[in-house]
């Protein structure tokens, strides 16, 4: 039997997040009063909230069975690369590189192969991206990297 | 003002053309997002809010309720077709819809769910006047207590009644208020978990933390299942004609499901979502024949679609008169009017007319425009659902970059979308639901400044939400639906042990 492993590690990452986020404010924030309440109180009140429901998630978990859950990691790679890329790279690359390579990175795990398409797309989208947000909404960019 | 005046006042908000080109652009979108199915109106919404900063707060709020409810007009368009819910709000609608296009019947299915959607939207807005009225005057009368234990029970009310795990649900109420402290302290002026960043001092950018849960996710989610689909078939005006039999059937229904549709939209915490199951089941009982269900049964279409419609119109009575968001999507509203620097509340209809009147009536001029759209155009959204998903979602990706950048130019705030991105994938792998979260990051702040102050003004004594009669009310609400759940958790855990809990 395939144990919930999702519950046991969401559980578990929510319990230490409580537990961190309960100690941090409980260390360095003024806790205050229930009449005076510090900026620690409300923080702290709930990181240990979380730490009890995070328990509360993965101990059942533990003993129970669970279809496993279809992570796709490279899908998720593509996108994130994609988002930074760009984010990134606009001030440095300029847009239309920035775009061009984000667009071409996230096509990547799309079921459909050959690299034809994934350019055309590119090419396409860094147009319409360009005629909206640079030249239409005349967000100041760079278009080219800086030399 | 009373409400012909205020209806008359919301005409000449409603029609000036600055408007209204937003209200047509904002039902456009709301149904071309709707349609397609994958991205929900949630990631619509959080796309579109870096754009109303360049329109004015009614515009604003104008364009993005178009949005929301333009998205369950389409929404219905791909779960008659392809049994793909559009949004969570049409799921239900795939039961009997599906059916009915299998019998070649797609077209009476889609004119059924329009028409059952406008009539229930029409009604929607007539309880959201009465009740706005009602409550805002009420509402004068509330604390500092009695705002801080409605917002508790309504985050309360969201993570019970709900689908799945209710402490799972808590978890992500608590996880979102936990980050909705990030930023400078109000009172104190002293930096929570901030890092010495100072992208952090105003908090979490509201748009990078929905961008990266809904957009980022629910891209990553769908490139392979999105392709799955398969294409519908065409769908033609002429064909959409019912006949006698199914406009017979019609009525009853559609009153049933706005009915408990507009009572459950103005609940806060519940939504349209549920409403939508509510009636279906409703139907089914007062159904001669129950059997009917499931193989295409036009009530099965008109309930679910005028609930959730009649819901999504009064959703808005707690936000507007009480600042009190009733389901995420509105804690995104919330959001963008608070941007504006508008704070939603009892005194919002005597302050600012212009945005709830011109509200109301923009509802009515975006239900027709609705209807336009989506019965003689129907064949244009039909062919949407034909292009591959493969196309679409890397220009997705660039729009929600350059939207959250172009909010105050930081690359910071892309970094979170990234950040955001991946714990909002893996959340919804794991069913915990980011929506929630959200709620609990708009709230917050809110919850939090109210608590302090009630208790500031009582001295300390928490006794207060007790003593005052309204708070008492909500006190005793939220501790019946805690036991509640806790009452109903228990004969499954018990069923439960070796089997998977789905």
């Amino acid at each position: 039997m395939q144990r919930d492993w999702a519950d046991i590690w969401g559980g578990a990452v929510l319990a230490l997040t409580g537990l961190a986020v309960a100690f941090w404010a409980g260390t360095r924030l003024e806790f205050g009063t229930l009449r005076a309440m510090g900026p620690g109180f409300f923080p702290s009140v709930l990181g240990a909230g979380l730490a009890l429901l995070g328990t509360a998630i993965a101990l059942p978990a533990w003993r129970r069975g669970a279809a496993p859950v279809p992570v796709r990691p490279g899908d998720l790679a593509a996108v994130i690369a994609a988002i930074l890329i760009f984010g990134f790279g606009m001030d440095r690359l300029g847009v239309m590189l920035a775009c061009f390579l984000a667009v071409l990175v996230a096509s990547i795990p799309a079921p459909r192969s050959g690299w034809g398409w994934r350019l055309a797309l590119s090419g396409i989208v860094t147009a319409l991206t360009v005629a909206v947000f640079v030249f239409g909404l005349k967000m100041g960019l760079p278009l080219w990297p800086d030399p | 003002m009373t409400a012909l005046e205020g209806i008359a006042y919301g005409f000449g908000v409603a029609l000036q053309p600055g408007v209204l080109i937003y209200c047509l652009l904002g039902v456009t979108l709301g149904t071309f997002i709707g349609v397609l199915p994958g991205i929900g109106a949630m990631a619509a919404i959080s796309l579109l809010l870096p754009i109303t900063y360049y329109i004015t707060p009614e515009a604003a709020l104008i364009m993005l309720a178009g949005v929301y409810y333009g998205a369950q007009y389409g929404g219905a368009v791909a779960s008659i077709l392809l049994r793909l819910p559009g949004t969570p709000q049409s799921a239900v609608t795939t039961l009997d819809g599906y059916p009915l296009a299998r019998q070649g019947r797609a077209g009476v299915a889609l004119f059924v769910s329009m028409i059952s959607s406008f009539v229930g939207s029409i009604l929607g807005i007539v309880v959201l006047v009465l009740l706005a009225g009602w409550l805002s005057r009420a509402a004068t009368a509330f604390g500092a207590a009695d705002y801080a234990a409605m917002m508790i029970l309504g985050l309360v009310a969201a993570a019970t009644i709900g689908s799945g795990s209710p402490v799972k649900s808590f978890a992500m109420v608590v996880l979102g208020l936990i980050l909705g402290c990030v930023g400078t302290d109000v009172n104190s002026g002293a930096q929570r978990f901030t890092f010495g960043q100072t992208e952090l001092l105003d908090g979490i950018n509201l748009v990078a933390l929905a961008m990266g849960l809904f957009g980022v996710a629910e891209v990553v989610g769908n490139i392979r299942d999105a392709e799955r689909q398969g294409s519908p078939e065409r769908v033609s005006f002429r064909q959409m004609m019912p006949g006698r039999d199914d406009l017979r059937r019609m009525p009853g229904p559609i009153l049933r499901g706005t009915g408990l549709g507009s009572f459950f939209g103005a609940l806060p915490g519940t939504g349209s979502t549920l409403s939508s199951f509510l009636s279906y089941a409703l139907e089914r009982r007062v159904a001669r024949r129950p059997e009917r269900f499931g193989q295409g049964a036009v009530e099965g279409v008109a309930a679910p679609e005028a609930a959730n419609n009649s819901a999504s119109i009064t959703a808005f009575v707690p936000t507007l008169t009480l600042g009190i968001p009733g389901d995420p999507i509105m804690a995104l509203m919330l959001g963008a009017l608070v941007i504006h620097g508008i704070q939603p509340g009892p005194m919002m209809l005597e302050a600012r007319p212009e945005m709830f009147w011109g509200l109301v009536v923009s509802f009515g001029i975006g239900n027709m425009l609705l209807l336009i759209l989506n019965l003689p155009l129907i064949g244009i959204w039909v062919s949407m659902l034909r292009i591959p998903f493969r196309y679409l979602y890397p220009a997705i990706l660039i729009f929600v970059c350059l939207g959250v950048y172009s909010v105050r130019g930081s690359a910071f705030d892309i970094g979170v979308v990234a950040v955001v991105g991946v714990a909002g994938y893996l959340m919804a792998l794991a069913r915990f639901s980011p929506a929630l979260l959200l709620l609990g990051f708009v709230l917050g702040p809110l919850i939090e400044t109210n608590l302090r102050r009630a208790l500031l003004i009582s001295r300390g004594d928490p006794l207060v939400f007790l003593e005052r009669p309204i708070a008492c009310g909500f006190v005793i609400a939220t501790a019946a639906l805690i036991a509640l759940s806790i009452w109903q958790a228990r004969p499954r855990l018990r069923r439960n042990t070796g089997e998977s809990d789905v």
